[in-house]
């Protein structure tokens, strides 16, 4: 090892503790080599100070959705099924939405947790319920949790959302928009098919019938 | 969410930070980490549990940087990253000089070569061990310490006996 790579490597805390210690006896000895230990130590801090401000800055949306993006299946990707949903129906607007914090989705620890309007929705509302926010379907993932569709009109949003640790994560969003004759359309076919693609995905077992959704409901979708 | 995904999303301002020193402009630092994310999510197959999740999208990130830069045929192409201009503002003196600090450290970093930038950055910034540092660049470790000798001499003449 060549005089410089001992002293980065020390400085990195790569030597083993012998030859750490054989260092550290070199050190006290040579002045010059207990400078380029300093020298290699600033340098570390500053790097370290400078890039450290880098990762503190907000994460784009994009990336958090790219990142949550509904399907890792390469033969059925999203831009798969936003091709499908834009060659389908109405009212469906292809791409994600891009959420605002203080719209229906607010990125939080790297998830997109619902509120205000739709985290209400959700947490109460019966798929027989009307309004400006509608929940579909739900049903159970593997892990227990508790799932429901979404479409909200004022947020122009579609998507799925899980129950997490109290909290309603959305697992999937589509820009949506209600379609102009909502009265020949049924209640499955309401939804984008980029959600039921989600709910394919997600879905543990068979969607909870009008009884079973109060009853959850109802027990606050306690697992 | 798988919990995959949201493992992921944690690490992404980590990735965000490597593709600042891989592509050294950060509208296309987001673009190389949209792709990373990508890529990672189409082989999660590929990923083993309990291995080091953030060295293995940092390896898919640097072999997307590779295929891009060569598609793009801007390798080696020294970009300077001066678009935000430095705000004289509200925050006040000791956050400006703090971003002055950042931006003099970045600009050296900037001068590197691209396999210098990237091992200083691996063990420096980002905390990896010498042997994961090699790993995510598929190289032998004894070529990666020299890279980080090299570096960091570089780095010591720019940056000049000012440090801080």
């Amino acid at each position: 090892m060549s005089r410089e790579e001992r002293v980065i490597a020390y400085v990195d805390g790569e030597l083993g503790a012998s030859d750490a210690a054989a260092f550290e006896r070199d050190l006290a000895s040579d002045a010059a080599l207990a400078a380029e230990v300093d020298q290699q130590r600033r340098l570390r801090e500053r790097i370290l100070s400078a890039y450290g401000a880098i990762a503190e800055e907000p994460t784009p949306d994009r990336l958090v959705l790219s990142a949550c993006a509904a399907n890792q299946n390469r033969r059925f990707g999203w831009r798969h099924w936003a091709a499908i949903a834009a060659s389908l129906a109405v009212g469906v607007t292809v791409g994600f939405v891009v959420p605002h914090q203080r719209g229906a989705l607010a990125a939080h620890d790297g998830v997109l947790v619902a509120r205000a309007g739709l985290a209400q929705a959700l947490e109460t509302q019966l798929a027989s319920d009307t309004g400006p926010i509608r929940v579909g379907l739900s049903f159970k993932d593997a892990d227990g949790d508790y799932c429901r569709t979404f479409q909200s009109t004022p947020d122009r949003l579609a998507g799925l959302a899980c129950r997490e640790n109290g909290r309603w994560i959305a697992h999937a969003t589509l820009a949506w928009s209600p379609a102009p004759a909502p009265q020949y359309r049924t209640a499955g076919s309401e939804l984008p098919p980029a959600v039921l693609t989600a709910v394919d995905e997600l879905i543990a077992g068979d969607p909870l019938d009008a009884a079973a959704e109060r009853a959850a409901r109802d027990a606050r979708w306690r697992r | 969410m798988p919990e995959i995904r949201s493992q992921i999303v944690a690490l992404l301002p980590r990735l965000r930070r490597l593709a600042r020193v891989l592509t050294r402009d950060t509208v296309d630092a987001d673009d190389l980490v949209q792709l990373t994310v990508e890529r990672a999510l189409s082989r999660t197959d590929l990923y083993r549990p309990g291995t080091r999740l953030d060295s293995w999208m940092f390896r898919i990130m640097k072999n997307a940087w590779i295929d891009e830069s060569r598609a793009r045929g801007r390798r080696g192409v020294v970009l300077a990253a001066e678009e935000d201009g430095l705000q004289v503002g509200s925050d006040g003196a000791g956050a400006m000089e703090a971003r002055l600090a950042a931006r003099e450290v970045e600009a050296a970093m900037s001068t590197l070569p691209e396999d210098q930038r990237i091992a200083v950055a691996l063990v420096l910034v980002e905390g990896l061990s010498y042997r994961e540092a090699a790993e995510v660049l598929e190289v032998p470790e004894g070529t990666l310490t020299s890279r980080l000798v090299r570096g960091r001499q570089a780095l010591i003449s720019r940056l000049g006996e000012a440090a801080r």
